[in-house]
């Protein structure tokens, strides 16, 4: 199969993916057993008419469906108003996606800095000393509850080296969001795309030579990169490891080695093998971190869409678990996509 | 020869004496099997990784069977409630010398003994992972095994609706499944007091504290419901590399019943891999219900949950609790480095490259 029909099915599963995935979060949010309505208003604040008033704007006297249908169709307008705190929920996803888009770079950054490197030393000097601390790395990565090597991590470098910030995020001035727009604006398509990557602030401070607002950031990140980067990125040396040696014991590198090729040269073939495999993984991890890292958006205190969620769910507000929902099945199928396209590009033998 | 093997190797001998008592002739029928596991405990039982984590695995379960006997002090009485005189001090830091009657391992914010909820904690920690992982690795085993041999619609619907379940944030989805079944697991406890009791003591809590039991089951429930998926993947995976071969077509021919061709022909096949990911899922399991713990999901105070105990100190850290963090902390680390490192051997015992080199070594040892 060519990468045409690839491509014509994806597209063609893509919007039944995404209405199965808002369905299944929506019915098992239906049917938690309390009167939504009551979460969203809070004991105290009860009065019989603005419950019933809230009941009847968000469809809860209307059969199930009929609440889903509207709920979709509201979001998909941007009109969908969040009960709780008055304003659209594409508003505050808007606010909050970047930053969670920040925190997952960051994150990739350390867990790439830390793996790949880690991995490849390991292959190269296999049963040696570095490979068994690059075994033990990982185990113990894999092994440490997340909220307690944070902790220590905020312990280290916030209360004692003060190398960190803990609170605010650094976004640009609202004239240079003011600029962006009209970037967007006026010139067709490529203005778009300019203002969808600055609406990352790191992307976008220096867009307009706001780049007081970069370093900002990456004196709020690093901490948080750092901990998510120490957390997978031996399991990542690990992949790379065990995907360099198959590589490497592969006939196409005995082959190599038989017609004399440098070593370098064997190498480079082995690397460009391996690296299928962990462009998966790290895909995925990718995916992973842009729906939210819930446990460190609450240890470092960042307001994204883990912790976004999170309060949705628990408040049971259906505005913000359906805005929410619908963002990160997209984002798990178009990161999806995205891997079988850079599969593709490094490995010519896949075919669709 | 190191006697963790030895030991391994008198329990597969003594399993066999039982087993040719029970039905003569089997003995010699299974005796290239016998061979076959005593090498794997070999290759298993020379790798310090290994050994190092079954010692890690002996002791957590060992505090898990017995640590609320061990445990000095009740949970849930609050020693700040009958000592007025703590008012102020609490949480107390360790103490060596003038403790003035404190614990010498700190005390958390009720004036409770750290070290003691810990001690506690392990059982929680451990019954848990244990039978999410299990119970869930055994529904992915059936999806997986249905859908893979019988393909077709069957496969087509299932693994749609894995494929569904996969696409969704793990933790997020086990948040909604717990707060859906909360509310009506409470009601079933209340009503059923012989299903509290039952409860109550698989985790060691007081069977009078329903609310938190329920909260316990519905975390428990929610990561099975989400742990299965990939199970069924790897199942169906491995079934469809399996099915195609010859012993299975022999099977056919010979005419027997799908569900012993399933049990006895394909399932051991498929096996190993299995085990390998079951036990790096103990770890990954301890770890998820401790943070659905740590975000306020799980049981309430005063269950001494190691999230729970941790996610609590976590209001105060680091000055006034750091050490409750290093002590929960550490609790939870051992049993997932335990695991994982018997899974980490496991995989060396299971993967042919690394094996062969290993096995050469010790085929002359095991024969004796």
């Amino acid at each position: 199969m060519g990468l045409g029909s690839y491509l014509l099915r994806r597209l063609l599963t893509f919007l039944p993916s995404v209405i199965g995935a808002l369905l299944i979060t929506y019915l098992i949010a239906y049917v938690i057993p309390t009167d939504p309505v009551r979460a969203w208003v809070g004991e105290k604040l009860m009065d019989p008419s603005t419950l019933d008033k809230l009941k009847k704007e968000y469809k809860f006297d209307a059969p199930w469906y009929e609440q889903f249908a509207f709920l979709v169709e509201k979001l998909l307008s941007g009109t969908l108003i969040d009960p709780v705190r008055g304003t659209p929920v594409v508003q505050q996803v808007a606010q909050r996606f970047p930053i969670t888009v920040e925190l997952a770079i960051f994150g990739m950054l350390f867990t790439v800095a830390i793996g790949i490197p880690l991995g490849i030393v390991a292959a190269a000097k296999k049963d040696s000393v570095i490979d068994f601390f690059v075994r033990i790395f990982a185990l113990f990565g894999s092994s440490i509850p997340a909220f307690v090597l944070y902790y220590f991590l905020i312990l280290a470098f916030y209360v004692y080296v003060r190398a960190s910030l803990l609170a605010g995020v650094p976004f640009y001035s609202l004239s240079c969001a003011a600029r962006l727009d009209s970037i967007r604006d006026t010139v067709p398509v490529l203005g778009y795309v300019v203002w969808a990557v600055g609406q990352v602030p790191i992307f976008g401070a220096p867009m307009c030579g706001e780049f007081s607002v970069v370093s900002d950031t990456v004196v709020r990140m690093w901490l948080p990169g750092l901990a998510l980067g120490l957390l997978s990125g031996g399991f990542i040396a690990r992949i790379v490891r065990n995907s360099l040696l198959d590589a490497l014991t592969s006939e196409s590198i005995l082959f190599a080695k038989a017609r004399g090729l440098t070593n370098q040269r064997i190498w480079r073939h082995a690397l460009k093998n391996a690296f299928a495999p962990i462009v998966t993984i790290l895909g995925l991890d990718f995916a992973g971190l842009l729906t939210g890292a819930i446990i460190a958006e609450t240890v470092f205190n960042i307001p994204g869409m883990g912790l976004y969620m999170y309060q949705g769910i628990t408040r049971l507000n259906f505005p913000i678990i359906i805005a929410g929902t619908f963002l990160f099945s997209i984002i798990y199928i178009v990161m999806n996509l995205i891997v079988d396209l850079i599969y593709a590009l490094i490995d010519p033998r896949v075919r669709y | 020869m190191n006697p963790v093997y030895r030991f391994g190797s008198w329990l597969i001998d003594k399993y066999a004496g039982l087993r040719e008592k029970i039905s003569p002739g089997w003995l010699e029928k299974n005796r290239s099997k016998l061979v076959e596991t005593k090498l794997s405990v070999y290759v298993f039982t020379a790798s310090r990784i290994g050994l190092t984590g079954l010692a890690l695995v002996v002791i957590t379960l060992f505090l898990a069977i017995f640590g609320p006997f061990i445990a000095w002090e009740p949970y849930d009485v609050y020693p700040i409630l009958n000592k007025p005189e703590l008012a102020g001090k609490l949480p107390h830091p360790p103490c060596f010398g003038d403790c003035e009657g404190l614990p010498m391992f700190g005390t958390d914010q009720y004036g409770r003994d750290v070290l003691s909820l810990v001690v506690r904690g392990f059982r929680i920690a451990l019954v848990m992972s244990i039978i999410i992982v299990v119970t869930s690795s055994l529904i992915g085993i059936v999806i997986g095994l249905v859908s893979g041999y019988f393909g077709g619609l069957v496969d087509e619907i299932l693994m749609r609706f894995t494929d569904m379940m996969l696409a969704f944030p793990g933790l997020i989805l086990a948040i909604a499944f717990s707060l859906t079944l909360r509310l009506s697991l409470r009601d079933f406890l209340m009503a059923n007091p012989t299903a509290t009791s039952i409860v109550a003591s698989l985790f060691a809590l007081n069977p009078k504290d329903a609310p938190n039991l329920a909260n316990l089951l519905s975390v428990f429930l929610a990561l099975i419901l989400v742990w299965w998926p990939p199970y069924a993947r790897v199942v169906r995976g491995s079934v469809l590399s399996v099915k195609e071969q010859g012993f299975i077509e022999a099977a056919k021919a010979l005419g027997l019943s799908t569900w012993k061709i399933l049990t006895r022909h394909i399932f051991p096949n498929i096996m190993s891999p299995l085990l390998v990911m079951v036990t790096f899922d103990f770890a990954t399991a301890t770890l998820s219900s401790a943070a659905l713990s740590f975000l306020g999901l799980g049981p309430q105070p005063p269950v001494p949950d190691l999230g729970l105990i941790i996610s609590q100190a976590g209001q105060y850290f680091p000055e006034r609790s750091w050490w409750i963090v290093i002590e929960a902390g550490t609790a939870l680390l051992l049993i997932s480095l335990g695991w994982n490192l018997v899974g980490d051997a496991l995989r060396d015992v299971f993967d042919p490259k690394t094996r062969r080199s290993i096995e050469l070594k010790a085929k002359i040892e095991v024969r004796k």
